[in-house]
């Protein structure tokens, strides 16, 4: 797959834009602005900025329930000042600042509802896909997304059984960073690569380098075809957590030398030195990138920080719960 | 009028509310040439095909998730569990997934499913497939319970539950499919959730709350007292526990001062404690004697024959009404 100049250099903002989020989001939770476990997504930066791309470059809708690290495809779906405003619990968040950035959820743009409890939404997802091809709506497909770890859940199985047996349009999408909070992925899964798992159920699987967002968006875009034509599969690429589980995780549990000598395994630097080679990047570029960036999202901060929590009533709205005024309580 | 089964009825709303609503789909196991487990989708994929009556695989879990995504889709599902007790494979779709799609969605988004689960003994099938449910459910905020008896009221409620746009749970006894009654040719309106309660009987001694076969033993009972000692005995079948209908239970006990309230669920932490709550909190004064509860033994259901010692029986309900007299 070919890809333009432009879309090379679009797809360096959004690794960049990707990484600056990461690293707000620990600024933001050790200044106590952001409440709650929020899992950043640093160093894993090349997987999102490959995601947007071929969403980017694709004609083909998707629906997804993307949670947890992938804040950087939330905010794509939701709009960016919506996500930063939810993730802050402020008014001006897309469910109010109410429901959190665990259980985003905005279906007229694409975000289907996420679940704090991993493991049930790539299901959820099947019986969204159904609707579409029942609907006869062409090239829409769902992405459903999920870790290493979240995968292990017998739900997952249960999806890729109905996926494959009702033929449905899903890209089933695994982002193997290699740990589920403190448990390395060799702990839970006896397979060399996830997507082998595919098989199983008569789907096709590929395993790509996740840390190269170029591989990402190419595997992501072959597998949107596949699912669009009512080939149902799995896309697993494999990268690597930087943080903790959560921010502030003192990781007793791993060894955590790969941190002396980051650049080494960074996914933006090694797409940067890439691009500088093929002579459309340079020095000047990059820090307009990154200052634009920083500036986007530290005024999507800014704003939310600006903005009201919901009142009580707000939150004890009978209608927030219920459709209908059966009862008439809660 | 016709005379018709529960298990006719059951298959009458479906059909109903599928004709109605080409959104409505049902989702479950052997529902295709089998009709499903218990026959009562008899004839609805020969009518409305695959596509609106969906077979799948033993994979409850997938389907009550899936059920939810087919809802957000702009469909309405009828989720079949072949026991009630099954459902303890759905419960993070129903409880963690359906009930708060309308709460985190900012109140935009609806999820009209509506979980069908058979429960109860009668089956004789012990551990794994006798429980009753609804105590799991009703502490779960989001959720509806719909628990009707007779077939006039299963056809009437269990449309009424397809059609609530909140994910609903339809209960009915397994035991009573082919209790029979007069149901009406045509419904003229399907009823509303709201204040379903009904008095099945009037009386002015008792208040008996109960549904399902305890409904049915409970009235067995009383007209046995009513016989015996001239009192009379008001029997309401509350029909919907969620949202239930306080204000007829609360304008009975004010003029009965007396209140015993009945089911199949083992007795810690049932219904009935609930509605025993909400009785005492508001209806303190009118009480003329502390409320009783007859419900199911706080035990494990054994198989076979002995599954009697576990659920009240007609007696069970003669002994409650008699403490609830004194
Ligand atoms: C059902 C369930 N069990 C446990 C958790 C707690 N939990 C949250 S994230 C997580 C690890 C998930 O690992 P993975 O899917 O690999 O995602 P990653 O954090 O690596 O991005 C766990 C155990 C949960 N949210 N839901
Ligand atoms: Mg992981």
């Amino acid at each position: 797959m070919n890809f333009s100049n432009e879309e090379l250099l679009e797809m360096y903002s959004d690794i960049v834009k990707s990484r600056v989020l990461g690293e707000k989001i620990v600024e933001y939770i050790f200044s106590g602005k952001i409440a709650g476990a929020i899992h950043p997504c640093l160093g894993q930066e090349a997987v999102s900025a490959g995601i947007l791309t071929a969403f980017k470059k694709s004609d083909i809708i998707t629906y997804g329930t993307e949670t947890h690290r992938a804040q950087t495809v939330m905010a794509h779906r939701v709009g960016w000042k919506p996500f930063i405003a939810e993730l802050l619990g402020r008014t001006g968040g897309c469910n109010d600042g109410i429901s959190g950035e665990y259980h985003i959820h905005d279906l007229k743009n694409g975000q289907l509802p996420a679940a704090g409890a991993l493991g049930g939404t790539w299901a959820e997802i099947a019986g969204f896909a159904w609707a579409l091809k029942n609907d006869g709506k062409k090239r829409q497909i769902g992405f459903a997304p999920y870790g290493d770890g979240a995968i292990s859940q017998g739900a997952t199985y249960e999806a890729m059984n109905i996926a494959a047996l009702f033929k449905l349009p899903i890209l089933f999408f695994i982002e193997n960073n290699g740990i589920a909070m403190s448990t390395p992925v060799e702990n839970q899964s006896p397979l060399e690569n996830l997507a082998d798992r595919a098989a199983a159920f008569n789907m096709k699987g590929v395993t790509v380098d996740g840390d190269d967002p170029v591989a990402v968006a190419e595997a992501v875009l072959n597998g949107m075809e596949l699912a669009a034509n009512n080939e149902p599969n799995v896309v697993e690429v494999k990268t690597m957590r930087w943080e903790g589980h959560y921010v502030g995780d003192p990781q007793k549990y791993r060894d955590l030398s790969y941190k002396e000598d980051l650049d080494s395994i960074c996914p933006v630097v090694r797409f940067e030195k890439r691009l500088i080679e093929l002579g459309i990047l340079d020095d000047e570029i990059i820090k307009a990138v990154r200052e634009s960036q920083t500036k986007e999202i530290v005024d999507g901060f800014d704003e939310g920080l600006s903005q009201t929590i919901a009142t009580k009533e707000q939150v004890l709205d009978y209608n927030r719960v219920y459709s209908n005024n059966a009862g008439g309580e809660l | 009028m016709s005379e018709m089964s529960v298990m006719k009825a059951l298959n009458l709303a479906m059909f109903e509310e599928m004709v109605a609503d080409e959104k409505v789909i049902c989702i479950g196991e052997d529902l295709g040439k089998q009709g499903g487990c218990w026959g009562t989708f008899t004839g609805l994929q020969e009518k409305f095909g695959e596509n609106r009556v969906l077979e799948f695989p033993i994979l409850e879990a997938g389907y009550t998730l899936f059920s939810v995504g087919a809802a957000l889709g702009g469909y309405r599902p009828i989720v079949e569990f072949m026991f009630a007790d099954f459902v303890t494979l759905g419960f993070e779709g129903i409880v963690d997934i359906a009930a708060k799609i309308r709460f985190n969605s900012g109140g935009v988004d609806s999820c009209p499913v509506t979980f069908v689960l058979p429960q109860g003994g009668g089956g004789k099938s012990g551990a794994h497939h006798s429980q009753s449910v609804e105590a799991w459910f009703a502490n779960v905020p989001g959720l509806k319970i719909v628990a009707p008896t007779t077939p006039a009221d299963i056809r009437a409620y269990y449309r009424a539950a397809i059609r609530d746009d909140d994910p609903t749970l339809f209960i009915y006894q397994r035991a009573t499919m082919g209790l029979t009654g007069e149901v009406p040719d045509v419904l003229d309106e399907v009823p509303s959730l709201a204040k379903a309660g009904k008095i099945v009987k009037t009386g002015a001694d008792l208040t008996v709350v109960a549904y399902h076969r305890a409904l049915l033993n409970a009235m067995a009972a009383a007209a046995q007292v009513e016989e015996e000692t001239g009192k009379t005995i008001e029997i309401i079948d509350p029909r919907v526990l969620i949202p239930f209908d306080k204000e007829i239970v609360f304008d009975s006990v004010k003029k009965t001062g007396r209140l015993m309230v009945a089911h199949e669920a083992p007795e810690r932490g049932g219904f009935g404690a609930q509605i025993l709550s909400w009785v005492v909190e508001n209806c303190m004064k009118e009480l003329k004697a502390a409320p009783v509860r007859v419900a199911g033994v706080n035990s494990i259901i054994p198989f076979g024959d002995l599954e009697k010692y576990l659920y009240p029986s007609v007696e069970d309900m003669k002994a409650g009404i008699l403490k609830a007299l004194k």
